[in-house]
């Protein structure tokens, strides 16, 4: 019972409301109430991180200890696994918060945005910490909400509709979450993530089974872009005000899909070899048709937006070579490096498709324009930009010493290890064009000519922008380090862990 | 205080464990400050980078005593500077950092560090004028990671020094304008894409031998694995060297980026490395098949003859040189690919005097640049009166790389005639076309010598613009390198058999004999002993009855060409040739081009896909129903 953990999903609902109501009165402030909240969670998931050491901790809210065995309060669950996502969400939330200072300035009612962003981190620390499937459901809808408000945070044309493209088809998704769950109730009686896989190890029926698995799956998948799910994402995370982009491909679609799937898909149900092979493929899909849609993309951020479902793919896939050797029950050791590459490259894509988005709003707000045609010689008048951008598109492209490589380099000697030799060659081709279309904004936005054409003087981002951005660029230099061993067993392993020991989930939850 | 002391004891150890982290710490930790300096000291930077340069080189002369041995840094630097401020980060992490000493890294370490120096000494006054920023820090951060490459064992730390390199060419080009960033552009995307595929080879080899040190490695190439693997390791280094068909990447660098950066990278420390690289693939890691051979060898032949046809229509010198450091690769993978001891000492040697005088040839391209502003051949001529020594220099490069004796270039070429005819002998596809691969080479020396015809004549001889006539010589720290490099390749050359192969090559391969009676410095003697009677003769006989006239070409007097005559006219013949002129043509649209071939494949594919994305909201709910739809009737 450490009582820090509900406060990550409290300080931030506070924190929406307290701007809210402040801003009414004083303003100006909002934006230092929103930066102490960020500031304050991530102070809290990053000693959670550090001193929890990866054990699993339990939160029961309200203090309804399980009966006989049968979990019967709302659990929070705080492991090896939410701990790195809780981190990535504060720590990202904060720089984008901070980013925000400047670049909000220009938007009228600052009040609202800030009182959105509390509201999101909310959602996806409540989404991240919750042991109940009802309360995922709860949470997921909140930071949805909250992330649809913000994508129309411009209100222009574009802006709109792509919010109401991102409603729909997030609506849809979330009926069949809703569905799914009423499923599982209905023949579990429970909606504690660790009981009802307790209830339905007792026996179940097959095809029913197998229905709330792809209802959930759809789901999830649709809020965590997988292909043939994604079609929202491209101009969702296009329109919405840059650091909401880098929130939103850099964290949301990681804690409230990507997250929620694993999960539920380790923790919950039975792994089974067909779902595997099924998750692996979607992985698969989502990598290589990603890829091939972002390199023929002239708008910065529509680029950024399509290499996150091709990123998200590499996470989705080496979750899914993990999956397939442990439902065969061979290699569990490659299972574990699979996985852990994939949570490796979850993190270190939270860190450079932030910075990116950030360096894309940083161009947008001195250039005025996000089409790559229109740019050109940046790196002279915005030398921050440039070589932080550089860093993340080396980063994304795998390139070492940067993060990406680490990752990219573990999820490719697992699948070979795993003998799914052509889904290495496919993750090695993919690395390659992501490497091409990061080139190709290198080359159009920074080099390539003289900035005069844009027509207007050019000057480096102020500050706050610029903080946000070099301390991203320094973090995925250093998360190369975790590729250590000996950070990476302090860090990575307890997150592999608890996704391959099922009962380590389950038994503090439902105390046995 | 007490910290300083430790440090201090830790760094005093003379062990080579030691020697081996400074080589790589300190040009890291010297480009990592260098960057923190702007770039209005660029005199100073270039002098501190020359004095850690200078270090260096004498580590890397001390690492030449060591005997060959393995290295496990059980004991990192870092880890104990870490350990006595009580923090063990790195523990379990120096188990899998290895590096090898042995006779070829030493080699090559020893290559590196006195041709970094060289082109750092040139580059201080050639970089006063701000071509790349930054430059002494790529520099020192090149090297660095080069001696991290050539030293490393564990194949994930050679790939990841190996990666750094490639970031570090990008930087190297300026990019500023649309030529320039577009060559940047596909350098990095040719680089980084070798870089990928190797990691598949490794990952493979890590799966076939449960192990990823070089020296624990050692695969038949008779299973589809083992192949695949030995093929994408090929990659990267056919990549970094620059051989068919990966090469493109090298002519674009050479034309849009300053001397240095040519000479330094894809002129001299890309070619060590990925010939490095190359003899640890085909000699240590792996067992070659004779399939594997002809392999090897054919893509030596086409290196040779397809980027020599291209040198010699190019206009620009420095496009033409950048050809030319793609052609002399052929030769070295034609070394490997005999794979006899004589083959791979003649790859070896032919690398090293390579990166001698291509080096120098970008250098002596550099002053010409410098001093007249001028990139094409045609709009050059008569310099070499104004720039005696470049043209002195440029002469003997020039005769190196076309092979003519006693200049180093031939030394090793003979030394490859001599490994295919020798192997020959043997049996298998590769020994049995041994006639091809010696004819294809040898015509291939024949056509790079034309093209230098062309280059010296172009630039050097004939008569001088009148717009040109206040060009001087470069100041002596630009023409001293390449007067040491030109030294250097008489020197390598005469001494080819007596002093420089026992003393350099022998501890790397094992003693081996030549086929036939063959002495460099007697050849050279001869050779000395021909000029000079030859010259007697001349003055013997009084020759002064010859006079001077106009150029003509064909009967022709050619009158509107201006002051001097265009050289690159003389080599339309060749793309006039019909069954040239098609090909020819055929190149210059880029048909051949792995990059640009693959770029139009890609984004074929894109426009494909992104039609399917036509916005419409049902159409993307409908994809959402589908997908669900086609999982449940897949599952069930």
């Amino acid at each position: 019972m450490n009582p820090l953990i509900p406060l990550l999903v409290a300080i931030p609902l506070a924190g929406a409301f307290l701007t809210m109501i402040i801003g009414r009165f004083i303003t100006g402030i909002p934006r230092y109430i929103a930066l102490a909240t960020l500031l304050l969670t991530a102070f809290i998931s990053f000693w959670l991180l550090v001193a929890g050491g990866g054990d699993q901790s339990v939160y029961i809210m309200g203090g309804w200890e399980p009966v006989n065995g049968i979990p019967i309060g709302i659990h929070l669950v705080h492991d090896g696994f939410s701990a790195l996502v809780l981190c990535i969400i504060s720590l990202i939330g904060l720089l984008s918060v901070l980013y925000s200072i400047s670049y909000i300035a220009r938007y009228t009612s600052g009040n609202y945005f800030y009182a959105l962003f509390c509201l999101m981190i909310a959602g996806m620390n409540g989404v991240v910490l919750s042991g109940d499937i009802f309360n995922i459901f709860v949470f997921l809808e909140i930071s949805a909400i909250s992330s649809y408000a913000l994508v129309a945070f411009g209100v222009e044309k574009n802006e709109l509709e792509a919010t109401l493209k991102y409603q729909v088809l997030g609506a849809v998704a979330s009926f069949m979450v809703l569905f799914a769950i009423g499923f599982i109730y209905w023949s579990t009686k429970t909606l504690n993530i660790a009981d009802i896989r307790a209830v339905f190890s007792e026996g179940h029926d097959r095809s029913y089974y197998l229905l709330i698995q792809i209802l959930l799956l759809t789901g999830f998948g649709l809020k965590a872009a997988i292909i043939p799910f994604h079609a929202w994402l491209p101009d969702a995370h296009s329109s919405a005000p840059s650091p909401i982009s880098a929130m939103l491909s850099g964290v949301l679609i990681k804690a409230v899909g990507i997250y929620v799937i694993i999960r539920l898909f380790f923790n919950m149900f039975e792994i089974t070899g067909a779902m595997a092979v099924m998750i692996t493929t979607l992985g698969a899909l989502s990598m290589a048709v990603g890829v091939f849609l972002a390199i023929g993309q002239w708008d910065i951020k529509r680029l950024l937006a399509y290499h996150s479902i091709s990123q998200m793919g590499y996470v989705v896939m080496s979750a899914g070579i993990g999956m397939t050797l442990l439902a065969r029950g061979v290699r569990p050791e490659v299972a574990a490096l699979a996985i852990t590459g994939g949570i490796f490259h979850l993190v270190n894509h939270a860190a450079f498709k932030g910075l990116l988005f950030l360096n894309a709003g940083a161009i947008e707000y001195s250039a005025g324009t996000r089409d790559l045609h229109e740019m050109g010689g940046l790196a002279r008048p915005m030398p921050v930009t440039s070589a932080t951008s550089l860093a993340a598109s080396f980063s994304i492209s795998g390139i070492p010493p940067f993060n990406g490589f680490f990752s990219k380099l573990i999820i490719i000697v697992a699948a070979v290890m795993a003998r799914f030799y052509l889904l290495a060659a496919l993750a090695a081709v993919v690395s390659i064009i992501t490497l091409a279309s990061f080139m190709k904004f290198q080359r159009y936005a920074f080099y390539n000519g003289e900035p005069g054409r844009i027509g207007k003087e050019i000057k480096e981002v102020p500050l706050p922008m610029l903080m946000s951005m070099v301390t991203l660029a320094v973090i995925c230099l250093l998360l190369s380090l975790l590729a250590l061993p000996a950070i990476r067993d302090a860090v990575l392993t307890p997150a592999t862990d608890i996704l391959i020991d099922q009962m380590k989930y389950s038994s503090q939850i439902t105390g046995m | 205080m007490q910290v300083m002391n430790e440090l201090l004891v830790i760094l005093a150890e003379n062990s080579v464990c030691v020697l081996l982290q400074m080589l790589l710490i300190i040009p890291l930790a010297a480009a990592l400050l260098l960057f923190i300096i702007p770039d209005r000291f660029q005199m100073a930077k270039g002098f501190a980078a020359l004095a850690v340069t200078l270090y260096l080189g004498y580590i890397a002369i001390g690492l030449w005593s060591v005997s060959p041995q393995m290295v496990p840094q059980g004991d990192l630097i870092i880890r104990d500077c870490l350990a006595i401020l009580n923090i063990d980060l790195l523990q379990k992490a120096g188990e899998s950092v290895t590096f090898t000493v042995d006779g070829l890294s030493k080699l090559i370490v020893l290559s590196i560090s006195v041709l970094s120096l060289l082109i750092l000494v040139y580059s201080l006054l050639y970089n006063k004028s701000k071509r790349v920023s930054h430059f002494y820090s790529w520099f020192l951060l090149t090297l660095g990671c080069s001696y991290g490459a050539v030293l490393a064992d564990n194949l994930i730390l050679f790939v990841i020094f190996w990666g750094i390199l490639g970031i570090t060419l990008y930087k190297l080009i300026p990019g500023k304008d649309e030529a320039s960033s577009a060559a940047a552009k596909k350098t990095m995307i040719l680089i980084g894409a070798s870089d990928t595929i190797m990691l598949l080879g490794i990952a493979i080899l890590w799966r076939l031998t449960d192990t990823i040190s070089m020296n624990g490695i050692s695969v038949e190439t008779n299973n589809i694995l083992a192949v695949t693997a030995f093929l994408a390791l090929l990659v990267g280094s056919f990549t970094k060297a620059g051989a068919f068909p990966f090469h493109t990447w090298v002519p674009d660098f050479a034309e849009n980026s300053p001397a240095t950066s040519s000479a330094l990278l894809p002129a001299s420390l890309d070619k060590l490395l990925g010939i490095y690289f190359l003899a640890r693939i085909t000699g240590d890691m792996f067992v070659m098949s004779d399939g594997m051979k002809v392999a090897l060898l054919s893509v030596g032949v086409l290196t040779i003859i397809t980027a020599v046809l291209m040198a010699l229509m190019q206009h620009d010198y420095r496009r033409l040189l950048g050809y030319h450091a793609v052609s002399q690769v052929g030769y070295m993978i034609l070394g490997f690919g005999i794979g006899s001891i004589l083959g791979v000492v003649a790859g070896l040697f032919h690398m090293i005097n390579h990166a001698t005088y291509k080096s120098g040839l970008f250098l002596a391209a550099g002053a010409i640049e410098r001093q007249t502003g001028r990139n094409d051949i045609s709009d050059l001529g008569g310099l070499s009166a104004a720039m005696p020594v470049t043209f002195a220099s440029a002469l003997v490069f020039a005769m190196s790389i076309s092979g003519v004796p006693p200049f180093n270039g031939f030394a090793s070429k003979w030394m490859i005639y001599q490994g295919i005819i020798e192997s020959g002998s043997g049996a298998g596809i590769s020994s049995q076309l041994w006639i091809v691969w010696l004819g294809l080479a040898v015509l291939g020396s024949a056509l790079t010598l034309a093209s230098f015809v062309k280059f010296i004549g172009g630039i050097f001889l004939g008569r001088r613009d009148p717009a040109l006539a206040g060009v001087r010589e470069v100041p002596v720290l630009m023409w001293l390198p390449m007067a040491l490099l030109a030294l250097l390749c008489v020197f390598l050359g005469v001494f080819a058999t007596g002093l420089v192969i026992p003393k350099l090559f022998t501890p790397v391969v094992g003693p081996f004999t030549f086929s036939g009676l063959w002495s460099s410095s007697l050849v050279s003697l001869l050779v000395l002993i021909s000029i000079v009677l030859g010259f007697l003769i001349y003055l013997a006989m009084g020759t002064k009855r010859f006079r001077t006239g106009d150029i003509f070409i064909g009967g022709e007097k050619i009158e509107k060409l201006g002051a001097s005559y265009p050289a690159p006219e003389f080599y339309k013949t060749f793309t006039e040739f019909s069954l040239f002129s098609r090909i020819y043509r055929m190149a210059e649209a880029k048909v051949f081009d792995i990059y640009d071939l693959s770029k139009k494949g890609v984004l074929w594919l894109s426009g494909t896909l992104s039609t399917a994305h036509t916005g419409l909201l049902p159409a993307y709910v409908i994809w959402v129903c589908a997908g669900l739809i086609i999982m449940l009737l897949i599952m069930t």
